[in-house]
Formats: structure tokens, C-alpha cells, sequence
């Protein structure tokens, strides 16, 4: 899901477009017990309203960074595969899909009843069309096609991907979010895809509005029409107005709750708290081209100095685990390696080996207005105790994102979101040419082991490689790991049929609301 | 405002027998809520200077397994999320809170009461030339200019002083103005002039004093809007950097836990209530002794 | 009088082009690439130096300010680069909204206002006056976001009786326009109102000093009458001028509550132009705002005149 964390960093947000302003949530009524788990029942009644905390910046799938959008999108678009709630791919506008014996050449076949919303069919062209656009035009997510050679088209109902090397993630760069959902061929001429909506998803997207968008029931979904007749977004960016909203039955879902206040919400009636381990991580990553960082004591001594479980208590209050490496815990790629302790004197001993002397300032790039920011003053009073004194750089996303790339920071701290397969983990950010290697790090070692394990399609070998360049990049620190967070969303009591998901993706092909 | 008929002046303290400040104080004792409000702010003085001497605990220091606590005998204002003494931060906070008003006050004093004695003294191109530069810093909304002012400098401390120093600059400098121009034409003015004395002499030495009034009531409100302005920034996260603590900065991370800790919203804010409060009524109790024609808050224009 | 108006027309063009440089040189000297922001962390260098060259900022800034100048004058004000839609249906999209909490706002505030300030200026030093003076000053000494949210706990989630944000279109549904209205206009206009209050109870003293009141009094016209036709009547010269000040500044965005309510106004689009360093938008947003604040204002200087009879334009300085 890409820099999805972006997008929320800049939101500040609005509310119903008043399109449809059925405050009351059963307003209109939703059906009773037709909580089939498929959805495939007969449709149900009634608008569901959810609060997101983000503002989409726009909703063309394949040009969109922000998580926001996406989090519309996700019920609007369709992609070839996609992830269950495990992380493992399943069918979706693809049914099978086979791998040719040298790995290279990976076959499609498509679903023959799928129509777009706007009622032409889909077909083999329109996958081409939509992937061709996305490398053609170069935009945003083209390096998911970069070990590809060629897109064909044998048949209508086939779609065929030939590759330069093996390319063991490819599902999950086809298919691991709605970044590479399916358009329909000429869909870019023929619409403005930043406001309208062309999938083959559940729901169809309506106008957008500066404070929501109204999303509506498909009937003729491949999958049949979802539970609902409609979902209404709405941006609320301040998190005691989602809540309120919450508790007073305005709205039914939100992903807007403080992590304080995930205890209290818990035990309160009428509201349901979904808290659920992510794949996401956060991590700091010190600049190996800056003194003293440069040097490994020196950065193995910020490894020893910090306490990820206080950090954990203060941003997240517990609904996070402390890891060392970026895979959480119940994934299959999770490798349980955990070398530092929180230890002031063996990072003291550190840092005198390392010639750094007490007071050594650090600079901590964070994004404005993140937990970050909450965990780069435990990260200062911990590092404090070392003789490091740490000053918090707050930016917003842009200006961040220029001194990433220009290499001017001390260090920073920011995460990384929906990654689903150890290549996205792993690979862009600690391979020495990586092109989200901004922290400097090169070890022809780890090259080596990630440049084997991208094209190695035995599943435990591929794992024993990450398992490897893993401890390697723990132990240089390349990036030092501090948790995984959970996702949390609430929905009022009644709202069946939602999954919450390991990747954040929000789906609402299946949820109801009771009266 | 972009127009301020001058047909009426001030009325200017010419009474011999007593220096005006000495009247001014004078007439300003009789106010009790003047009073009460000078007595809030020297103590506030106090606090922000001697601060870190009074502080229990460091402005940072956390205590682990400590976090959230209501107030106590040891906490006297409890603890923050990072289990930090709310109490230290507060008391820690005036110095923050009061410098960023001061120096944000002080850069937006020197610089609109420099260019409104310029515009208002001299006159004619020069004066059209000043104003109708502040009118464009003046047409921007004043939180997004500030915000548009750290965007350019890169956010902290220093940079919301100067942010917010810019964005009151022309409303100094059109009270300052405006005040010239009522004493411009004055009989012991035009004297000087033609006796010969230089420009700098009589523009310091005489229009500045008697012009002064207005320009001290607009410095005192401007104190109080520039804390709220502080909040306000520290809201969308452009004030004061964590870990420092500002008023306005405690204020807008305790929103989120009303529910949990309302201590940590609770003593921030009234420590901003209280001081914004003592500015405002000052202002108002000075405006009536010095400015009665209310030259000043031409604008009221705020930077919330 | 009309070369008075002609004079004030051509300074107020004068701030406008003033202001349109100023707004452009400002987006330029704010460091952050909008490119970068809209493609997220995961772009290749190609992937930005394709989006870079399509969107024209590689062009000298003279050649960049006077192509949006030129369609500016044609309505055109670009498109914005993050949602990639007209910066001109962005605007237009959140104008309902914002006149509605503008408007609201004012009427707050001059509720607040008038009978504060005329309270306290009848009786003049007395308690009456203190209590009044120093609620005004209250309503101005809390920060707005955090009168907002105690609203929004208190009335929205407490007491159940308003709506915790959000906004309804006037035409759609009038009751809940209203209903949706209520917290954010009296968060925004109670700062308006204490700002007024000082103004009503001051120009209700002067007047009641004056002499043709007292000597309407003296006449023996009713109290009532005598406060309804010159006091007040003189009291509505600061209310324009300091109100029309204060209506220009909440039609430009109050950020804040817009935040805390889920408004779709137009002060939270400028921030969030500002944050994505969506230059088109950004620019659009504030030339729209110095357009409001000059007409304002050449509106407030000509009601002045006609509001208060001594005074002429005639020669005057300014």
C-alpha cells in the first residue's frame, strides 16, 4: 500500500457533502439478520457511514499515494489477485494462475462475467491497458514492473506476464493493493479518473464532495452486490469529533481513535473496538553518510540506549508489539532475532569506542503531527541518559520527503505500511543501490542475500535468505526496528460483515447495519 | 480598516503639572480589574523568570510506569502520557509562552511603528507606497500567512515568533500611522520644524511620545493574541517543538485525553485562560485612560 | 465622492497585484517539492522526472506567474495539483460553506455584541459594566480549538442535542444546515463578538455624551427613544466597519474550527494547499481571499460615510 501514511499525515478533513444527510444511522432502515458472511444475499438496505481521519488528494488508483484514497478505492476497484487477511493471495478478476517451470513466465486467466461500472466488459485488453499505462506514463507504482519484459494477451481470458529474472513477489506487485486495480482500456481518455470512478468493484464511486464522497451499490458485481446500497465517506480529521459522531450514531465506522483511548472505547456500550496486529513497522534510520553515524558503535549504541517498550506504552499505549526486525510476529516471513536490550551502559561503552562525546546532538527527522513525534521525546529523554542529545524535527510530509532524498538529516523516524511480501520489506531499503535506501547503507553481504532471495521461488529457502540479511541489517543497524502497530477501528454495535485487515484495507462489500 | 478619518484628535496630554505616565497610572489604579490583571502578570513575570529554579521536575523527564497519574502530593498537576510532571511543564511554560508573545510583540512593535511613523510623518508616496504593502500582508488571512511564513522558515520556536511578528506588523503599523497623523500638524511640532531641527530628532523626540498611546494599548492586546496565536500554531503543529513545553502546545496534545487525564488539558489552559485573560482586560483598562477615540485593534484581527 | 471611489478602486487593483506577486514569490521560497509529496515515498527517479516535466514547473518563474495571471483574468485559475481537479471547483465548492459559518458567525456576534456593549456602557464603572467587560474578555482569551471541542463533548456527545460535525447543504435539508451550524459559528463568532463589544460600549458612551443626545433628552424624549435613535444609530459606525473586518476574516477560513467540525471550508483547503505545497491551489485561495478583503473593505469605507454624516471625503488625506 505504498507511502499510504503520507496522505494522513497532510489530512485535515471536512464532512458530508450533504449528497446524502441521513444523520440517523438507521434512517433508512437496514435489514435484519441478512448478515450473510458472502454478502451474496439479497441486498440489503441503508447507508453506511464511515469517518475516515484522511482526505483523499484524488482517485485515480494508479496515480493516488495517499492512504485515504486508497481506503475509498479499495471498494470501488478490483485488482488481479488480492491478499487475505493472511497476507496470502487469492483470486479476484484473475481465478487461476500458473508459473512457467523457469519462473519467468507467469499465465492469467481472467473471470469471463466481470463488467465495469460503466457497463462494458472486462477483458485480457483492459488488464494490458491498465498495466501498460502505469509503466508507459511512468507513474508512481511503475517500479512494481521492473523485472517485467512483456505484458501479452494470448486470448481474451488470458493475460500473460514474462519476466527478465524470477520474480517470487509478483502477485503482491500486481495485486497487493488497488494501486494496480484494473481500468477499463481507454478509461484515462475517457474520463477524469482523479474525480470519476471506472472499476469493477462492489461499489460505484459517486462525484466527490470537499467533505465525503458517496459510494453506491453495483448490482451487476462479479461478486454480487454488496450488503448495503451505499457508503458514505466522510473526512474528519479531528479524532474527539469521530468519536463523538461515533457514540452518537452519526456515523457507523472509524479509523479516527487516539490509541488512549482504545481501553475505554472498549468496554463502552453500543461501540465495538477492532484492534488487530498490522503489517506495518516503524523504525528510525540514522545517516550512515553523517558522522558519528557512520560509524556502527555509534549506531549500535542508539540501539541500546532506547527503550522500544516505553516508546511502545506512550504513542501506542500497548496496541503495539515490540519487534527488532520489520515482520510482525504471526507472519509467515517472521524471523525472531532481538539482539539489543535496552542497556544505558553498554551504550555508553559504545559510544566511547566510537570516540563520540558526550553531547553529541542527533537530529530526529519526524513527520508533523505523527506518533513520532510522541516517540521521538521518549527516543530524547532515553538518549539523554547516554550524553546523546536528540532535537525533534517535526516536517510535513513534502519538506520531509526533500531532505530524505537530499540526504539532509540526521536521522528519522517514520514507517512503512501494507507491505505484504519480504522483497517489499526488505529489499528497496537496505540494498545498497535501493531506491528507498536514504539512510546510506551498504553491505555487498546483504546485496548479495537480497538480490538471490528476490529471484528465489522456493518458499523456505527464500525465507532462510531474509532470515539472514535480516540479523544482518538488525545488527549494522541499518534501520533500527522499533514495533509493529495495530491496526484499531471502532464501529458501532450492530455493523456486521467487516473484516479488519492486516494491511489496513478497508472493505465494505459485505457489512450491515442493524436497526 | 483602510480608512481612518482623522478629523478628530486625540486629545493629547499637555498638562504640565504632572508627568502623563504618572496620570496614567493614576487613573489606571482606580480600575480594579487593571489592578487584578497587573498583579496576575507580575506574577506570571515572576514564573516565567524564575521558572526553572521553581520546577519540581525537568521539562522532559519522564517516569517510567509513572505515565497518566492524577494529581497528587508528588504531581501536583499529575503527569502527561509520557509520565512527565505536568506541574514542571506548566511552570516551565510561561517562559515559553511569555517569550514567544514578548519577542513575537516586539518584532511586530519595532517594525509597523517604523513604518507608520515613516507613512504618517512623510506622507505622500512614501506613505502610499508603506500601506499599501501592509494592505497586502493584511489582505492574507493571519493563521494562513503564519503558517505560510514557517512553511518558508521551517517550523520551531524562533520561526513562530517571527511568524507571528510579520503577521501583526501592519496592524502597528497602521495604529502607529494613524496616530501621526493626528499630532503630524501639532503647534510644538511644526515649532521644531522650523526651528530646524532634523526629522530624526522630531520624529523621535517628539511625534513618537505623543503618539504613543494608542501604539501601548495595541501592545498590550497584541501580547494576548499572540499566546492564542502560539496555541493556535501549536494546534496544527507549527508552535514550539516537543519536547519544550508551551501552554498552547500541552493544550492541544491534553485535547485527546479529556477523557482519561483532564488534568493535562485542564492546567495549560488555564494557565493561557488566565494570562490571555489579565492581557486583554489590561488593554481595555488602558485603552480607556489613553485612547479613548479607540485607535487601536483598528482590526481585532486575530491570528486564531 | 465617485473620484473617491474611483481612487479607492485603483489602490485596492494595486494591493491585488501586489498581493498575487507576494502569494507567488512565497510558494516559491517554501521549500518541500509538490512532486514528491504526490507521488509518495515509494516514486522512482524516473517516475518524478516524468511528473516533473509534465507540470510546467520547470518553466522560469516569470514565464510560470504570468501564464497564471493570464488565465486568472480569464477565471481560469489552473488545476490543482493534488487532486487534479479546477482550482476554481474546489473554491466554488466550499463557498456555501463558508458564507454559511461567516454569516452565522457575524449574527453571533453581533448578539453577543450588542447588548454587551450597550449594558455596559449605560452604566458606565459599574459592576454591570465590569461583568460584562470581562465576559467579553473571556470569550476572547480561550483558545477556539479548544472551545470547540468542549462544545462537541458537551452538546454533541453529553447532551445529544446537536450534531458533532459536519456540514449540510442549505437547500438540501434547512433544519440540519441550522442544526450542523450552531457550534462552529458561535466557536468562530464569539472572538468576533468580544472584539465588537469594546466597540459598542465605546461609541455608545461617546454618543451618549454628545450633545444633541442630551439635548434630547433634555426635550424629554423617552430614554428608550433616545438610545434607539442616536445612540445606537452612531454605535452602527463601528459595528460596520470593525464587523465588515471581521466578516472578511471569517469569510477567508477559520482553519481552526473548520478542523474541529468536519467543515468543508475554505481555510482548511488553504492549509491543506499549504502542506502539499499544491501551488495552484494555494494561489487561487489567496487571491480569492484579498479580492473578499479589498471589496470588503472599500464596502465598509463607503458605508461610513454614509453612516456617519461628519464625516467627507472630500480632500480627505487617505
Amino acid at each position: 500500500m505504498a507511502a499510504a501514511a503520507l496522505g494522513t499525515a497532510l489530512v485535515l478533513a471536512a464532512c458530508d457533502t450533504g449528497e446524502d444527510v441521513d444523520v440517523d444511522q438507521d434512517g433508512s432502515g437496514a435489514e435484519n439478520g441478512a448478515t450473510d458472511e458472502d454478502g451474496d444475499a439479497a441486498p440489503v438496505q441503508g447507508t453506511f457511514v464511515a469517518a475516515i481521519s484522511g482526505e483523499p488528494d484524488q482517485f485515480d488508483p494508479h496515480v493516488t499515494s495517499a492512504y485515504a484514497s486508497f481506503q475509498v478505492l479499495e471498494n470501488v476497484y478490483d485488482t488481479l489477485v488480492v491478499p487475505d487477511d493472511e497476507g496470502e493471495f487469492q483470486p479476484s478478476l484473475a481465478t487461476e494462475w500458473t508459473t512457467s517451470d523457469d519462473g519467468l513466465t507467469w499465465t492469467f486467466t481472467l473471470r469471463d462475467d466481470v463488467v465495469f461500472h460503466d457497463g462494458s466488459e472486462f477483458d485480457a485488453d483492459d488488464v494490458l491497458y491498465s498495466f501498460n499505462r502505469i509503466i508507459d506514463e511512468e507513474l508512481a507504482n511503475a517500479y512494481r514492473f521492473a523485472s517485467v519484459d512483456e505484458i501479452t494477451a494470448p486470448d481474451a481470458q488470458t493475460v500473460e506476464i514474462t519476466l527478465t529474472e524470477p520474480t517470487p513477489a509478483l502477485l503482491d506487485n500486481v495485486g497487493g493493493f488497488k494501486g494496480m486495480a484494473i481500468i477499463p482500456e481507454g478509461a484515462a481518455d475517457e474520463y477524469d479518473l482523479a474525480t470519476e470512478g471506472a472499476g469493477t468493484g462492489p461499489f460505484a464511486m459517486g462525484s466527490p464532495g470537499a467533505s465525503g464522497i458517496s459510494l453506491t451499490a453495483f448490482e451487476d458485481h462479479w461478486g454480487g452486490p454488496p450488503s448495503v446500497d451505499q457508503v458514505e465517506f466522510r473526512y474528519i480529521s479531528e479524532a474527539t469529533t469521530a468519536l463523538t459522531s461515533l457514540r452518537t450514531g452519526e456515523v457507523h465506522w472509524t479509523d479516527n481513535i487516539p490509541p488512549q483511548d482504545i481501553e475505554s472505547l472498549q468496554s463502552e456500550d453500543g461501540i465495538e473496538v477492532g484492534v488487530s496486529p498490522s503489517v506495518d513497522y516503524w523504525y528510525l534510520a540514522l545517516n550512515q553518510d553523517v558522522e558519528p553515524w557512520d560509524q556502527l558503535e555509534a549506531r549500535q549504541a542508539v540501539a541500546y540506549g532506547i527503550n522500544r517498550e516505553q516508546i511502545v506504552d506512550v504513542t501506542q499505549f500497548g496496541a503495539a508489539t515490540v519487534n527488532q526486525t520489520a515482520i510482525p510476529e504471526d507472519n509467515f516471513w517472521y524471523h525472531d532475532y532481538a539482539p539489543f536490550d535496552h542497556d544505558p551502559d553498554q551504550a555508553r561503552d559504545l559510544l566511547d569506542s566510537a570516540g563520540v562525546e558526550e553531547g553529541q546532538s542527533l537530529g530526529i527527522m519526524v513527520v508533523q503531527d505523527t506518533e513520532g513525534v510522541q516517540a521521538a521525546q521518549v527516543m530524547e529523554a532515553n538518549l539523554a541518559d547516554i550524553g546523546i542529545s536528540v532535537q525533534i524535527e517535526q516536517e510535513p510530509s513534502s519538506t520531509w520527503l526533500d531532505r530524505q532524498a537530499e540526504g539532509e538529516f540526521d536521522a528519522f523516524m517514520w514507517s512503512w505500511l501494507g507491505n505484504l511480501d519480504p522483497f517489499g520489506f526488505y529489499h528497496a531499503q537496505h540494498y545498497s543501490e535501493g531506491g528507498f535506501n536514504a539512510q546510506g547503507y551498504n553491505n555487498p553481504e546483504v546485496d548479495d542475500l537480497l538480490e538471490q532471495a528476490a529471484s528465489e521461488t522456493g518458499q523456505d529457502a527464500r525465507k532462510a535468505l531474509y532470515d539472514q540479511a535480516a540479523e544482518m541489517i538488525v545488527d549494522d543497524v541499518s534501520y533500527l526496528y522499533l514495533y509493529n502497530p495495530d491496526v484499531v477501528q471502532a464501529w458501532a454495535e450492530g455493523v456486521e460483515g467487516y473484516e479488519i485487515r492486516p494491511d489496513r484495507a478497508i472493505n465494505f462489500e459485505n457489512v450491515t447495519v442493524a436497526e | 480598516m483602510t480608512s481612518e478619518p482623522d478629523t478628530a484628535s486625540v486629545p493629547v496630554a499637555t498638562e504640565k503639572h504632572r508627568p502623563r505616565w504618572a496620570e496614567t497610572l493614576l487613573l489606571l489604579v482606580r480600575n480594579p480589574m487593571a489592578i487584578a490583571s497587573g498583579l496576575v502578570l507580575i506574577g506570571l513575570l515572576v514564573v516565567g523568570l524564575f521558572g526553572q529554579w521553581l520546577a519540581p521536575y525537568g521539562h522532559n523527564e519522564q517516569f517510567v510506569g509513572g505515565q497518566l497519574e492524577a494529581p497528587s502530593g508528588s504531581h501536583w498537576f499529575g503527569t502527561d502520557e509520557a509520565g512527565r510532571d505536568v506541574f514542571s511543564r506548566v511552570l516551565l511554560g510561561a517562559e515559553v509562552s511569555l517569550r514567544v508573545g514578548a519577542v513575537a510583540v516586539g518584532i511586530s512593535l519595532v517594525a509597523g511603528v517604523l513604518i507608520g511613523l515613516l507613512a504618517g510623518y512623510y506622507g505622500r508616496w512614501l506613505d502610499d507606497a508603506l500601506m499599501r504593502f501592509m494592505d497586502m500582508l493584511f489582505a492574507f488571512p493571519a493563521l494562513l500567512m503564519a503558517i505560510a511564513v514557517l512553511a518558508i522558515l521551517g517550523r520551531g520556536e524562533n520561526n513562530a515568533m517571527i511568524a507571528i511578528g510579520i503577521v501583526y506588523t501592519p496592524i502597528f503599523a497602521r495604529v502607529t500611522r494613524a496616530s501621526v497623523l493626528t499630532v503630524r500638524e501639532d503647534v510644538f511640532i511644526r515649532a521644531s520644524r522650523s526651528s530646524g531641527a532634523g526629522d530624526a530628532r522630531i520624529i523621535f523626540r517628539h511625534v513618537l511620545p505623543n503618539a504613543a498611546p494608542p501604539i501601548i494599548v495595541q501592545t498590550t492586546i497584541s501580547l494576548a493574541f499572540a499566546i492564542l496565536s502560539e496555541a493556535a500554531l501549536s494546534f496544527v503543529g507549527l508552535g514550539t517543538q516537543p519536547p519544550n513545553p508551551s501552554w498552547g502546545r500541552m493544550l492541544s496534545e491534553g485535547r485527546g485525553f479529556i477523557e482519561h487525564a483532564w488534568w493535562m488539558a485542564l492546567f495549560p489552559g488555564l494557565a493561557i485562560f488566565v494570562t490571555v485573560l489579565a492581557f486583554n482586560v489590561l488593554g481595555d483598562a488602558l485603552r480607556d485612560v489613553l485612547d479613548p477615540r479607540q485607535r487601536s485593534t483598528l482590526s481585532g484581527k486575530g491570528a486564531r | 465622492m465617485s473620484g473617491y471611489v474611483l481612487r479607492r478602486l485603483l489602490q485596492s487593483l494595486v494591493v491585488l497585484i501586489g498581493v498575487s506577486i507576494l502569494v507567488f514569490a512565497i510558494i516559491h521560497l517554501v521549500p518541500g517539492d509538490p512532486i514528491r509529496q504526490a507521488l509518495g515515498t515509494r516514486a522512482t527517479e524516473a517516475a518524478y522526472q516524468a511528473l516533473r516535466a509534465r507540470s510546467g514547473l520547470d518553466d522560469p518563474l516569470l514565464v510560470q506567474y504570468f501564464n497564471w495571471i493570464g488565465s486568472a483574468l480569464t477565471g481560469d485559475l489552473g488545476v490543482s495539483f493534488r487532486s487534479g481537479r479546477p482550482v476554481t471547483a474546489l473554491i466554488l465548492e466550499r463557498i456555501p460553506a463558508t458564507l454559511s459559518l461567516a454569516v452565522a458567525a457575524i449574527v453571533v456576534a453581533l448578539l453577543i455584541a450588542v447588548p454587551l456593549g450597550t449594558i455596559s456602557a449605560l452604566k458606565p464603572r459599574s459592576p454591570v459594566d465590569w461583568f460584562a467587560t470581562v465576559s467579553s474578555q473571556a470569550g476572547l482569551s480561550i483558545p477556539d480549538f479548544w472551545m470547540g471541542i468542549m462544545f462537541i463533548l458537551i452538546f454533541a456527545g453529553t447532551l445529544g442535542w446537536l450534531p458533532s460535525g459536519g456540514y449540510v447543504g442549505l437547500t438540501e435539508d434547512p433544519v440540519e444546515w441550522a442544526r450542523h451550524l450552531v457550534m462552529p459559528a458561535v466557536t468562530a463568532g464569539v472572538a468576533s463578538g468580544s472584539i465588537l463589544t469594546r466597540f459598542v460600549r465605546s461609541s455608545v458612551l461617546e454618543a451618549l455624551g454628545q450633545d444633541y443626545v442630551r439635548t434630547a433628552r433634555a426635550k424629554g424624549m423617552r430614554a428608550r427613544d433616545v438610545l434607539t435613535w442616536h445612540v445606537l444609530r452612531n454605535a452602527l459606525v463601528p459595528l460596520v466597519t470593525v464587523g465588515g473586518v471581521q466578516l472578511a476574516y471569517l469569510l477567508s477560513g477559520v482553519v481552526i474550527v473548520e478542523i474541529v467540525f468536519a467543515w468543508p471550508g475554505l481555510g482548511q483547503m488553504a492549509l491543506q494547499a499549504v502542506e502539499a505545497r499544491d501551488y495552484s491551489l494555494l494561489q487561487g485561495a489567496v487571491l480569492l481571499f484579498a479580492v473578499i478583503f479589498l471589496l470588503v473593505n472599500l464596502v465598509v469605507d463607503l458605508l461610513y460615510a454614509k453612516l456617519d454624516p461628519r464625516i467627507s471625503y472630500q480632500g480627505a488625506a487617505r
